[in-house]
C-alpha cells in the first residue's frame, strides 16, 4: 500500500491544544510519528532572566494554563531554597490543600478534554461544570479563576477566609457524589473501555527508559510519586495512597487519574482536619530590591501530570540568572508519544495523546 | 570528601572534581570528553533517570556549563541518613565553536533536551541523530537564549515597527 504523510495538527478534531504530529501512514496504520512542538514557545525562561524574582510569579503560572498552581509552587520552592526562607507550618498545609484543589480542577479539565475528544459529550460537560465549582473556590480565595498567584516565597498570599474550609468540603462532597455517575457513563461504560483498553500500551521498562513520570508510569504499576519519594509542603503529615494500574494502556492511565482525583479529595479532608493554627507568611526582604545569594537549586513537585522540576541559578543579583523547567509533558509528548504512536490507528492519535495528558504549552514554555 | 560514589568516580575517571552538592546532591564536574563514560558509569550504578539537561551561559567566563541532573526511580523516600543521593553532573564547554558529545546513546530522553540546547544556545552535540530545530521557526544570528542576545532589541527590531501608510501594499 502507498505511504502517505499526514499532518495531524491543531486543525484536526482529534488534536487538543496547540501541538502537531507529522504521521507517516500506510492505510490507517501509523509507521512513524514526529512531534512538532513550538506553537506556544514564548521564551518564558529567557524573559524571566530579565525580571526581578517576585515579578516572575505572574509569568511562571502562565507556562501551563491547565495547572498553573504547581508552576507557582515549584518556583516559590526554588526561590525559598536559594534564599534560605522558612515556611510556617500552617502555610505548608494551606499550600497542600490549595495544590490538591488545583489537581482536582486540572484532572477535571483533563477529563473534559479526553471525553470531549472521544465524543462523550455528557461526561465532558459534567467535568467542565465541576471544574467551574472548584474555580469558584479559587476565585474566593485568590481573586482569580485560572491564574491565582497565591503561593509566594515564604508562604501564601493570605490565609483562608472565614468558613472557606466548609465551602471546600461542601463543594468536594457535591462533586464526589457524582463519581458513581461518572463511573456508569464513562469509566465502566463498555463504549469507552473498549475504545481505550489495549490502546497506546507502553511497558514499564520503555516508560522508564524514556523518562516517563506521573500517570504514564503509575499506569504500569510503578508507585512513583514525588509527593511520596521527595515530600514537600504537608504531604508527609497525613496518610494517603499512591494509586496504580498494571496494564500501561490508555484505560489504565485515565483510571489512575480518576483514582488520584478521589484520593486528592480524601487528602484535602485529612489536611483540613490536621491543619494547625498560626501564620501563613514569613516576611521576606523588600521584594522590589531583593538580591538572592549566588547559588543553584533543583526542586521538584508532583504536578497533575507528573514530576515537575525546576533548575534555578542565581548570580547574586536581583533577577534569576537561569530558569529551566523540567515539565512532565516534555518526556511524554516528545519521546514516549512518538514511540507509542507507531503501529496505532489514526483514530487513536488523540486518544493516546490525551491519555498521556500531553499539554503543549508546558513543552514549549 | 568521604562520599563512596565520589571516591569511586575519582578512582575510575581522570580529571573528576567533586564539589559540595546542592541540597544533598553530589555535584561532579567532569571534562567534556568524560560526559558519556561518566553517565554510562552512573547509569550502571542505578541512576536510571535523567531528569534534566540544562545549560547555563556564563558569558563572563566565556563558557557554557552543561548540567545533567541524575536521579533514580524508586518507591521509597529519597535521601535520608546514608541514603542514595542524586547527582548533578557538570561539564564546561567554551562559547566559541561550542560542541559536546551526545548522551543519546545512554539516555533516550537526552534527545529532545539536546535538541533544545542546540537550538537555544547553539551547542553542537556530536553524534546526535536528529539535531533539527525544536521550537523556533525563524533564524537567529545569535541563538536566542545566549546572554548576549538582547530580547528587547530583537522585539523592537522585528515587531515594533509600524510601516508608514504609503509603504503598504
Amino acid at each position: 500500500m502507498r505511504e502517505l504523510e499526514l499532518y495531524f495538527g491543531p486543525q484536526h478534531m482529534g488534536m487538543v491544544g496547540n501541538f502537531s504530529i507529522t504521521l507517516k501512514v500506510e492505510g490507517d496504520r501509523i509507521l512513524e510519528a514526529t512531534a512538532n512542538p513550538g506553537y506556544l514557545h514564548r521564551g518564558f525562561e529567557k524573559l524571566m532572566e530579565g525580571r526581578s524574582w517576585i515579578k516572575n510569579f505572574p509569568m511562571v503560572c502562565r507556562i501551563n494554563l491547565l495547572d498553573p498552581d504547581h508552576m507557582e509552587m515549584a518556583y516559590a520552592m526554588g526561590v525559598e531554597k536559594l534564599a534560605g526562607i522558612e515556611v510556617p507550618e500552617r502555610a505548608q498545609f494551606v499550600r497542600s490543600i490549595y495544590l490538591e484543589l488545583a489537581r482536582v480542577s486540572s484532572h477535571l479539565f483533563g477529563l473534559w478534554a479526553y471525553a470531549n475528544m472521544l465524543g462523550f459529550d455528557t461526561v465532558s460537560n459534567w467535568a467542565m461544570y465541576h471544574r467551574d465549582l472548584v474555580l469558584d473556590l479559587f476565585e474566593e480565595l485568590t481573586g482569580g479563576r485560572v491564574y491565582h498567584i497565591y503561593v509566594w516565597p515564604g508562604g501564601v498570599r493570605r490565609d483562608f477566609p472565614d468558613g472557606f474550609t466548609d465551602r471546600v468540603v461542601e463543594t468536594l462532597h457535591s462533586i464526589g457524589g457524582c463519581v458513581p455517575d461518572y463511573d456508569t457513563t464513562f469509566f465502566n461504560n463498555k463504549l469507552f473501555s473498549e475504545r481505550a483498553r489495549g490502546v497506546g500500551v507502553i511497558s514499564r521498562e520503555e516508560a522508564l527508559a524514556m523518562g516517563g513520570v506521573g500517570q504514564v508510569i503509575r499506569a504500569t504499576g510503578m508507585k512513583y510519586d514525588v509527593r511520596k519519594v521527595d515530600p514537600y509542603a504537608a504531604y508527609d503529615r497525613v496518610p494517603w495512597e499512591v494509586h496504580t494500574r498494571d496494564d500501561g494502556d490508555a484505560y489504565s492511565r485515565i483510571c489512575v487519574v480518576r483514582d488520584e482525583m478521589i484520593e486528592s479529595v480524601h487528602m484535602i479532608f485529612n489536611l483540613i482536619d490536621a491543619m494547625p493554627e498560626g501564620d501563613v507568611y514569613n516576611r521576606v526582604p523588600n521584594p522590589l530590591k531583593w538580591k538572592i545569594p549566588a547559588g543553584e537549586a533543583y526542586v521538584r513537585c508532583e504536578s497533575s501530570r507528573g514530576e515537575l522540576g525546576l533548575y534555578l541559578v542565581s548570580d547574586g543579583g536581583e533577577e534569576p540568572y537561569r530558569v529551566h523547567f523540567r515539565t512532565p509533558s516534555y518526556a511524554h509528548g516528545l519521546a514516549i508519544l512518538e514511540k507509542t504512536l507507531v503501529g496505532a490507528n489514526i483514530a487513536d492519535v488523540g486518544n493516546i495523546m490525551m491519555s498521556m495528558y500531553v499539554v503543549a504549552p508546558e513543552i514549549d514554555r | 570528601m568521604t562520599n563512596p560514589l565520589g571516591t569511586r568516580l575519582d578512582a575510575t575517571f581522570k580529571g573528576v572534581e567533586l564539589r559540595s552538592g546542592v541540597d544533598g546532591r553530589l555535584a561532579v564536574v567532569v571534562p567534556r570528553e568524560a560526559i558519556v563514560p561518566v553517565l554510562t558509569f552512573l547509569k550502571e550504578d542505578g541512576y536510571d533517570y535523567l531528569q534534566l539537561i540544562s545549560c547555563v551561559d556564563w558569558i563572563d567566563r566565556g563558557e557554557f556549563e552543561l548540567v545533567y541532573l541524575l536521579s533514580f526511580y524508586t518507591e521509597e523516600v529519597v535521601g535520608g541518613d546514608g541514603g542514595k543521593q542524586e547527582v548533578l553532573l557538570k561539564a564546561t564547554v567554551p562559547r566559541e565553536q561550542a560542541s559536546a558529545p551526545t548522551a543519546t546513546s545512554v539516555f533516550a530522553i537526552a534527545e529532545p533536551h539536546e535538541r533544545e540546547i542546540h537550538e537555544l544556545y547553539g551547542i553542537h552535540f556530536e553524534g546526535h541523530p536528529r539535531l533539527t530545530p525544536l521550537f523556533l521557526d525563524r533564524n537567529y544570528e545569535i541563538p536566542p537564549f545566549r546572554k548576549d542576545f538582547d530580547t528587547k532589541q530583537y522585539v523592537a527590531d522585528v515587531f515594533d515597527r509600524v510601516p508608514p501608510i504609503d509603504e503598504e501594499g
